[in-house]
């Protein structure tokens, strides 16, 4: 045992008992596998560091340089042609190893991706949302159409639903005479029906006006006579027939969700489809909230 | 070998030159090809449309509007699917933005109309109580500059071979056949207006910048 060898023990003692130190006074508990693990690390570490400085110490007293020296010098400085250390070699063997790896299987495998993270955001929120309103009473379902129709319909129909002044449908009316007097004209077949197309002109002149006035007015009194052209499609009590016409009575259910997912133009304008913007229940939330829409 | 590149700096800085750029040319050349391919099913800017994207860059929209979708569930829910990169390969430049003061506007052609648009810009307070945005009344009188907006078209097909004239695709024709097209689409909307100035304008063969504008913003889908 030489010299260098005592320093290097004392060097490690130090750094050991430096370790015991700090762990005293930080009260780690050495009953806990992990911190043990630790502990152990760090003396071997204390080991190996100077076992190895040591090592080159004692070669770089000892060591004779031999071997070839190539051609150029560096400011007098010199290069032997030494083989690559196999450590070297072999971590860079390694190296390559790993990036073919990585290039065929570890990228595309595990890379992030941000719409692989929006769809897994979005499939959960929908899930969850889909549980909690599967069966949402009236005042949940008016409550939630209410925030849909100020986010998604009131730029339009306005925050009280009354169209603003004739820009969009006013939903505290069911349908006004100049609408009536359109369709009438014009036909309709936008909402997807089971009835299918009504065709323009079934009335004219002044039984058109005495249907629209009727219409309008919300069906009260003894229907016109003329309003027998209506009854076949749309019923007596103008709704609808259960839903195979449109209700022109009242708003319901079927007709605001045919009227959102298809979209409509009409006298007043054009009305965009909804049909990717509002989950069905959505729908089903705007549809309550616009039949709660009164004067 | 290495040691004959050690006493030429020069190939030597030319080779690292190599190995870098090589790396760099397989990471960014395939995800810009990627990127300049339009989406399936997109069609080339109308000349009409193109006079009213120069109308939206002219009034700066972009100062307040972006046109980019994030792929977050907020964004998704409030303004539809999230923006593909081939969905912009027909726009030069992009009108991405980056501020939001108002609203995105890269679908509001999927949820607002031609009324809409044009009670908005006359008066924005009329559809949008608390909104901030200045009016843009004059929109309805100045004409649109239909003659650059052709030829905007017809450079970007002669110079980066935008698909015009393709079969089912946008018609360009020539320049004659360019104003008679953007004619015709102006005619189209004017008719779903209310404004009786732009219905006069538009009959008698002129564009107002608001009907060329609003055939932009309902062509943003």
């Amino acid at each position: 045992m030489n010299g260098l060898m005592i320093k290097a023990l004392a060097f490690a003692a130090v750094l050991i008992i430096a370790t015991v130190a700090v762990v005293n006074t930080m009260h780690i508990d050495l009953n806990d596998p992990v911190n043990m693990i630790t502990m152990f690390g760090a003396v071997a570490i204390a080991f190996i560091t100077t076992g190895v400085a040591v090592k080159y110490i004692n070669q770089m007293k000892t060591d004779k340089s031999t071997g070839e020296l190539v051609g150029e010098r560096w400011d007098g400085i010199g290069e032997y042609r030494n083989e690559l250390p196999s450590g070297w070699a072999f971590s860079f063997l390694g190296t390559i190893v790993w990036a073919l790896w990585y290039f065929l299987a570890g990228y595309p495998l595990n890379a992030y991706s941000q719409i692989g993270e929006y769809n897994e955001e979005t499939k959960a929120y929908n899930t969850k949302f889909e549980a909690a309103h599967a069966n949402a009473d009236a005042a949940t379902l008016i409550a939630m159409g209410e925030s849909v129709f100020l986010v998604q319909c009131a730029p339009c129909h306005g925050e009280t639903g009354d169209g603003m002044s004739g820009k969009a449908q006013n939903f505290v009316n069911r349908i006004s005479k100049d609408q009536v007097l359109a369709v009438i004209k014009n036909g309709s077949n936008q909402l997807g029906y089971a009835m299918g197309a009504m065709p323009p002109m079934l009335a004219q002149g002044a039984d058109a006006e005495t249907i629209a006035t009727y219409v309008a007015g919300g069906m009260q009194g003894t229907a016109p006579a003329a309003f027998a052209t209506c009854v076949a499609c749309h019923g007596a009590d103008g709704k609808g027939n259960n839903g195979t016409a449109p209700n022109i009575a009242a708003y319901d259910n079927t007709l605001i969700s045919k009227v959102l997912v298809n979209g409509k133009k009409g006298a007043i304008g054009a009305m965009p489809s909804f049909k990717t913007r509002l989950t069905p229940v959505q729908e089903k939330a705007v549809a309550a909230y616009i039949q709660t829409i009164k004067g | 070998m290495f040691h004959w590149l050690e006493k030429n700096p020069f190939f030597f800085a030319v080779g690292v030159f190599l190995v870098i750029a090589f790396a760099g040319l397989i990471e960014i050349l395939p995800n810009f090809a990627e990127a300049s391919r339009p989406v399936v099913g997109l069609k080339p800017y109308t000349v009409l449309e193109l006079a009213g994207k120069e109308v939206y860059k002219k009034d700066n929209c972009i100062a307040c509007h972006s046109q980019l979708i994030r792929p977050f569930k907020s964004e998704t829910d409030r303004y539809g699917q999230y923006s593909l990169s081939g969905e912009y390969a027909y726009d030069r430049p992009f009108l991405w933005g980056s501020k939001r003061t108002g609203p995105d506007l890269h679908r509001v052609g999927n949820y607002r109309s031609t009324d809409w648009h044009e009670n908005h810009m006359w008066d924005p307070k009329s559809v949008v109580p608390q909104s901030i945005m200045p009016a843009y009344k004059h929109m309805f009188t100045n004409l649109a500059d239909i003659d650059t907006a052709y030829a905007e078209a017809l450079t970007v097909k002669k110079v980066f071979n935008t698909p015009y004239d393709a079969p089912n695709g946008t018609k360009l024709g020539t320049l004659d056949e360019g104003r008679a097209g953007a004619l015709e689409e102006a005619k189209a909307i004017a008719a779903d207006m209310k404004n009786q100035e732009v219905k006069d304008a538009v009959a008698a063969g002129k564009i107002p910048e608001i009907v060329a504008l609003i055939a932009y913003l309902n062509r943003l889908k």
